[in-house]
């Protein structure tokens, strides 16, 4: 059976034109102008059962709004939308019985109560038994470590703890699919950690469906086995992770950390006609680029021995440029010249582009 | 009936957490029912000074004047009691805290209700029937065994009709992102509404009854108490208009929420 059954979902928004100055603000008094904008254009997949599906976009690409389409937050515009056997805005209370929801920048719980007490008031609002509710409840504290941080009021708490305390308030309940917009964000690495080792276990043991969005890639690397890309409201990739990397990630880096000064004439030479590129990171230290056809040995054997070497390190692409690539090119259908990724690798890993309030 | 039960039971949790965070800063909650009653004492007191200008106003005389002031109180502490979101625009629309709302199994406005109880106002409402209940006595106005059900009838009929026009007011901000400036119009009539509508003129009088009936939380309910009736069955429409302005109230609601957009995370 499939969690998510998406057709051609499209969410268009008014927006009021603001005209310049105070002219065109009289004019806006009187007559106002809207634009609809787009945020998700069409878009359609299916997502069955037990899968943890990363949906990861640039900010404003339409992610937070077709997860709160998913979840009954928005109204659609058009298209075709079923999650659980339900359509979400239509049945919303029976629907949201079945998901958890954690908002990554919004909190499920109430500032000033101690968190065993949100706990119990979402109990009652879930309407979940006494007795399901202690064994869920124990489990989950045991898992996620929480048995000194019950009685504190949340807003005592530090974000990695009450990030755990969100996950937990989605789960009470028991639902079969969780939504998670940026479940990460802000976290320190040990967290991140302990959440990704959580939230594969929930998936393993319940068959729990999970759909998250991130700007941290290593979420997706650790947990998805499926990934949606989303660019300016439209799915520009849906596929396996492994299958985006093959395609994408064609060439490795090999590092030399030589003894004594190199240049790049004379690295250069070394390889001779071979399809490689090299680029110098200081005095000492030369990379060199090899497509994936090619094997690493044969560059390593031409190397190896002409000069003293000192360290040796092998890089392969990583998810992070994949991706910054297919949004640089705006497409994942043809791969173009991949030389292109390798020289970026040494700029900046942030891999979303700073922009305008996400949509 | 389930459903009634089950909100019945959420009420009384949140009102336990309203309690737990109230009783960390006591202060405030004592400041809280003090400002509410100095808010209507004031009230009271420009009565007492406007009668001691004129014997009566518009055939009322201040006993009456104050009997309807003080079913006006019970009405509206009983409704501040369980609706206070004032805010609602700023804090569910703008910083989109309805999209927590939304993904919780029970009906938005009464999730939004219960988040934003107010139970000092009940103070008022108390308040406000002792004052009825003297004013009763120095009117010298018969007792029936059916008077205290008729009350309940009415101050509930009352309640409907706050609650039908305040869901639609904080609906409205479902439909135009711009915060509008129509609450504190909406509260100034809604003041109007605790006189005789008789002092007022023509169209003030039409607007209080059918438009925004206000006077329906306050003038024609008391007068069945009061005996002073040019139509019998003005009072008996309070409950009639309450269901009616709650229904259109819930409709706008759930309109609205349908076009709520969210905001920008």
């Amino acid at each position: 059976m499939l969690a998510i059954d998406v057709h051609d979902l499209r969410k268009q928004f008014k927006v009021q034109k603001n005209r310049e100055g105070l002219k065109g603000a009289l004019k806006d008094l009187f007559k106002r102008e809207h634009t609809e904008v787009a945020a998700v254009k069409d878009i359609s997949f299916q997502i069955p059962q037990g899968e943890i599906c990363g949906y990861i976009g640039e900010n404003g690409a339409g992610k937070s709004t077709t997860i709160k389409m998913l979840t009954g937050i928005l109204v659609p515009t058009s298209g075709k939308l079923v999650v659980n056997g339900f359509v979400p805005y239509k049945d919303r209370e029976k629907f949201v019985q079945g998901i958890g929801v954690v908002f990554g920048q919004r909190s499920q719980l109430w500032w000033d109560i101690g968190v065993i007490e949100s706990f119990q008031l979402l109990r009652k609002v879930y309407r979940v038994g006494e007795a399901d509710f202690r064994a869920r409840l124990d489990e989950l504290v045991e898992t996620l470590q929480l048995q000194d941080l019950l009685n504190r009021p949340v807003r005592k708490l530090s974000l990695g703890q009450r990030m755990r305390c969100e996950l937990v308030a989605a789960l009470l309940h028991n639902p079969s699919i969780l939504f998670l917009d940026e479940p990460t964000i802000g976290l320190d690495i040990v967290v991140k950690t302990e959440i990704r080792e959580f939230l594969k276990r929930l998936n393993k043991e319940q068959g729990t469906t999970i759909l998250l969005t991130t700007h941290d890639l290593q979420d997706i690397e650790a947990l998805c086995s499926r990934v949606i890309m989303l660019d300016d409201g439209r799915i520009i990739y849906d596929g396996g992770l492994e299958e985006l990397k093959s395609r994408w990630g064609k060439g490795r880096e090999v590092q030399f950390q030589f003894t004594d000064p190199v240049s790049l004439a004379a690295v250069s030479a070394y390889t001779g006609d071979m399809a490689v590129r090299w680029s110098l990171e200081n005095d000492v230290t030369a990379k060199v680029w090899i497509p994936r056809e090619m094997n690493v040995s044969d560059v390593l054997s031409r190397v190896v021995g002409q000069k003293e070497i000192s360290d040796i390190k092998i890089f392969e692409t990583n998810t992070d440029e994949i991706v910054r690539e297919i949004y640089q090119s705006g497409s994942a259908e043809a791969p173009r010249d991949l030389s292109a990724l390798s020289d970026d690798n040494a700029s900046e890993k942030e891999p979303a582009k700073a922009g305008a309030g996400e949509r | 009936m389930s459903r009634f039960a089950f909100m019945v039971s959420l009420y009384r949790d949140y009102f336990a957490n309203y309690m737990k965070t109230k009783l960390s800063y006591r202060a405030d909650f004592l400041v809280e029912v003090l400002s509410d009653l100095m808010f209507n004492g004031l009230n009271l007191v420009f009565i007492f000074i406007v009668f001691m200008h004129t014997p009566s106003l518009g055939n009322w005389s201040e006993a009456e004047v104050v009997f309807v002031y003080g079913y006006f109180m019970i009405a509206s502490g009983l409704f501040s009691t369980f609706f206070s979101a004032w805010n609602f625009s700023e804090r569910y629309i703008v910083k989109g805290e309805m999209d927590r709302v939304l993904t919780r199994p029970a009906h938005s406005l009464s999730q939004v209700m219960l988040e934003n109880m107010d139970p000092p106002s009940i103070v008022g409402a108390i308040v406000g029937l002792v004052i009825m209940i003297t004013s009763w006595s120095t009117l010298g106005l018969p007792f029936h065994w059916y008077d205290p059900l008729v009350l309940i009838v009415m101050v509930l009929g009352s309640c409907f009709i706050y609650m039908g026009i305040y869901t639609a007011m904080s609906a409205i901000s479902f439909y135009s992102d711009a915060p509008t400036g129509i609450g504190p119009l909406i509260y100034n009539i809604q003041n109007y509404g605790r006189y005789p509508v008789e002092i007022y003129n023509k169209t003030i009088k039409f607007l209080l009854t059918w438009l925004l009936p206000f006077a329906f939380v306050g003038v024609y309910p008391a007068s069945f108490f009061l005996g002073r009736l040019d139509e019998w069955w003005m009072p008996w429409l309070t409950p009639v208009v309450g269901i009616v302005v709650l229904s259109l109230g819930l409709g706008f609601w759930n309109y609205g929420v349908k076009r709520y957009r969210g905001a920008g995370s």
